[in-house]
């Protein structure tokens, strides 16, 4: 018999270095994972590209301040990343970029040098989103076919879908909205996907929420998952997020949980990158 | 008058003394709101009342207490027969053992804390992984790194220790017993009811908070002027107090406020998200078959924890009594002094901070002599450290 203590020893083990993914896991599709300068400095590229294989991710979603962590990671991976344009040339841009004139063009620049999915993730709220750069990203969206990856609650996403009622939204964290708020969003707008990033209650310890089920179930194309790799430590986090996510999406049928874990994902970004 | 009015109007009251301009007496130099008062009346009485801890059936018990202390300083409890608890939480260091990291069998991971009022928490560690003060007791002689002991060796130790065997009969009324959990939990028990004896004494700011609630002019003068700046901030602009609260200067909880936490190159302290998934699996738990509390009344905040992915990286917010005597700082001790510390909440990298975390944490941008007056303010927090005497009880042998 194992001693207790060591079964206790190896829970821990296991709460700090989670399993890695086989191939008769649930392929996930992560909608949420930076790679800014500062990750890039403490775990190298074909680390991270690493991680992300060890979680079982079929694809990620890859924005990073200043860009250039996404370019190495699709330079070394075009088949497992998908990269986003983030309007961030460092993270302090968070608060600023909205009013900063000299973002644009540095967006076009690198809209012209290589290929993206996305613009985003960017954070907007409220009538921010009616400013001229906000503006700008979308039109640019829609000149590039890109989806747009907003941080924004309920008004500025109604705002961005103002500027062009064709524009695809991916809903980052779905707002921190409640699911009854998520849903009437949903209704209104047939071209808005929504992650679930950073949240948890919607599948604690491997059980879904009944309101949330119930919206997933109305709306069984339009949710993934994601991780938010918001500091370097969070990149170790990853194959954790995974696990949890294959855990409570066990607690739902097995085609919607599909379509959640990776499907979804699959259909707005399409098997092919754009341009 | 229910206390919360005495309270109210003790604070008017207060306010009325301090803010009546009197050019002959300098308690006025720095002023205090009805709000800024009630916020500090809020960091008091102290000390608490004193508790029994149910979930210990020897807690407050004075053989026990004896045989705490005895076990907490000998070193028989170690894999190699070096490692004492006091190794690491020496009396002489405000029970702490001044290192960045604690180093017991092999150099670990985190730096370690006082245990003095530690009876007062309701999660143990900086991530919690324990919910009472036994099992965290228990915790260090099993972990391979700190004292390296197992279950066998630690049961075995104390039937053959005659004056081990001794105080486990006086205490628990029977000679340990072949069931080694048993034997271990009954030695956490005996080092948690010595630890509960470690309490903290009255401290500058606890006579200032005291004299500020009776409207005591001539010993709120007495309080520095630079500490009452640091106290102003630390309840006003800074909302220190919004973690950091009540009596003991600290939630309990769990919070992230933008330290890095990599253990080692490639390898990362997962924080409160490893410390739950430890505690809700420990065999040692409130829930579990071995707390001697029947009603199971203090096992509610285990039952409900819940695991979420903010916790990933967030470290208990630590008491800040006696906090002047144990630097190194933070769950790692990458923080080396006090105004380090302030100068972390001063110039905060919100980069670390996720947009929807710690709304309340902003660079708060203080200049020098700001910066200085919360670090005086911090100091007044110390009790002096008593010495500690050993009791006459855990020192003779036992017969
Ligand atoms: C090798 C150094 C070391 C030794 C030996 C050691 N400790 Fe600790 N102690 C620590 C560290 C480090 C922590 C913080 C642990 C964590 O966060 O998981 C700690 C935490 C604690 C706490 C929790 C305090 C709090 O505020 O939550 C208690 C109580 C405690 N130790 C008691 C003991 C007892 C009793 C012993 C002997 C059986 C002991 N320690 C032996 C280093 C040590
Ligand atoms: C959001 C909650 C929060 C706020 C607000 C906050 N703290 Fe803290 N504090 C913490 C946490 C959590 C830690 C431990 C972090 C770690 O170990 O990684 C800590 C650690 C400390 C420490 C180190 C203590 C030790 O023993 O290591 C000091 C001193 C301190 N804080 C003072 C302050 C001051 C002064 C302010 C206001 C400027 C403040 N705190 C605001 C949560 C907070
Ligand atoms: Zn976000």
């Amino acid at each position: 018999m194992v001693p207790r203590h060591a079964r206790l020893l190896v829970a821990s083990a296991l709460a700090m270095s989670p399993l890695a993914a086989t191939a008769a896991d649930l392929p996930v599709f992560d909608a949420h994972v930076h790679y800014s300068h500062d990750a890039v400095e403490v775990l190298p590229p074909a680390d991270a590209i690493a991680v992300l294989r060890k979680a079982g991710l079929k694809r990620a979603l890859v924005s990073s301040s200043g860009d250039d962590g996404t370019q190495k990671l699709v330079a070394l991976a075009p088949d497992l990343i998908l990269p986003s344009l983030r309007p961030y040339r460092t993270r302090a841009d968070v608060s600023t970029w909205v009013r900063d004139e000299t973002l644009v063009p540095w967006l076009e620049e690198r809209l012209a040098k290589s290929r993206y999915v996305a613009i985003g993730e960017f954070h907007v709220y409220g009538a921010d989103a009616d400013l001229p750069n906000p503006r700008r990203v979308v039109e640019l969206a829609k000149k590039h076919r890109l989806v747009l990856h907003a941080h924004s609650d309920v008004d500025a996403i109604e705002r961005l879908f103002r500027h062009d009622p064709r524009a695809r939204v991916l809903w980052a964290h779905s707002g921190f909205e409640r699911p009854d708020e998520v849903r009437a969003m949903l209704r209104r707008h047939r071209n808005l996907w929504c992650d679930l990033a950073f949240r948890s209650e919607h599948g604690s310890d491997g059980k879904v929420d009944p309101a949330w089920r119930s919206l997933f179930t109305e709306f069984p194309d339009r949710f993934m998952v994601g991780t938010d790799s918001y500091t370097p430590e969070r990149w170790h986090y990853v194959v954790e997020h995974a696990n949890w996510s294959r855990a409570w999406l066990a607690d739902l049928p097995k085609d919607l949980a599909e379509r959640i874990a990776w499907r979804n994902g699959e259909a707005l970004f399409g098997a092919a990158p754009a341009r | 008058m229910t206390r919360r009015a005495v309270r109210r109007a003790l604070a008017a009251f207060a306010l009325a003394l301090a803010g009546v301009p009197s050019p002959a007496d300098d308690t006025l130099a720095v002023a205090f709101t009805p709000d800024e008062i009630a916020k500090i009346l809020a960091h008091g009485p102290w000390p608490p009342e004193v508790k029994r801890d149910p979930s210990n059936r020897v807690s407050g018990n004075a053989d026990a207490i004896a045989y705490g202390e005895r076990l907490f300083f000998d070193t028989r409890l170690s894999a190699n027969g070096l490692v004492s608890c006091a190794r690491c939480h020496q009396p002489g260091r405000h029970w702490t053992d001044g290192q960045a990291r604690s180093i017991g069998l092999s150099p670990g991971d985190r730096n370690a804390p006082s245990v003095v009022d530690a009876r007062l928490n309701r999660w143990f560690g900086w991530d919690g992984a324990n919910d009472n003060l036994w099992a965290q007791s228990i915790r260090p002689m099993l972990d391979p790194r700190e004292m390296g002991m197992t279950e066998a060796a630690v049961a075995r130790t104390i039937r053959e220790v005659p004056d081990f065997a001794c105080r486990y009969r006086r205490t628990f009324g029977r000679a340990p017993g072949t069931d080694d959990r048993r034997v271990v939990v009954d030695v956490g028990k005996a080092l948690a009811a010595f630890q509960e004896t470690l309490a903290s004494g009255r401290t500058p700011f606890d006579e200032f908070r005291d004299a500020l609630a009776r409207g005591d002019r001539a010993a709120i003068a007495r309080y520095p002027d630079a500490a009452k700046r640091g106290l102003r901030i630390f309840v006003g602009r800074g909302s220190c107090d919004v973690c950091h609260t009540g009596p003991r200067f600290t939630n309990g909880e769990f919070h992230d406020i933008g330290i890095a936490h990599f253990a080692a190159p490639g390898r990362v302290d997962p924080g409160r998200h490893g410390g739950i998934a430890t505690v809700r699996s420990s065999p040692f738990n409130l829930l579990g078959r071995h707390s001697d509390d029947a009603a199971r009344a203090t096992a509610t905040s285990t039952r409900h924890v819940a695991q979420e992915h903010r916790h990933f990286g967030e470290f208990r917010v630590p008491s800040l009594r006696n906090v002047a005597a144990t630097a190194p700082y933070m769950h790692d001790g990458s923080v080396k002094t006090l105004a380090d510390v302030v100068r972390h909440y001063s110039e905060l990298n919100e980069e670390r901070l996720h947009v929807h975390g710690e709304r309340i944490l902003k660079p708060l941008r203080l200049t020098p002599e700001e910066r200085a007056d919360l670090v005086a303010f911090l100091e007044t927090l110390g009790d002096g450290a008593p010495v500690f005497r050993h009791t006459e009880r855990g020192r003779l042998e036992c017969e």
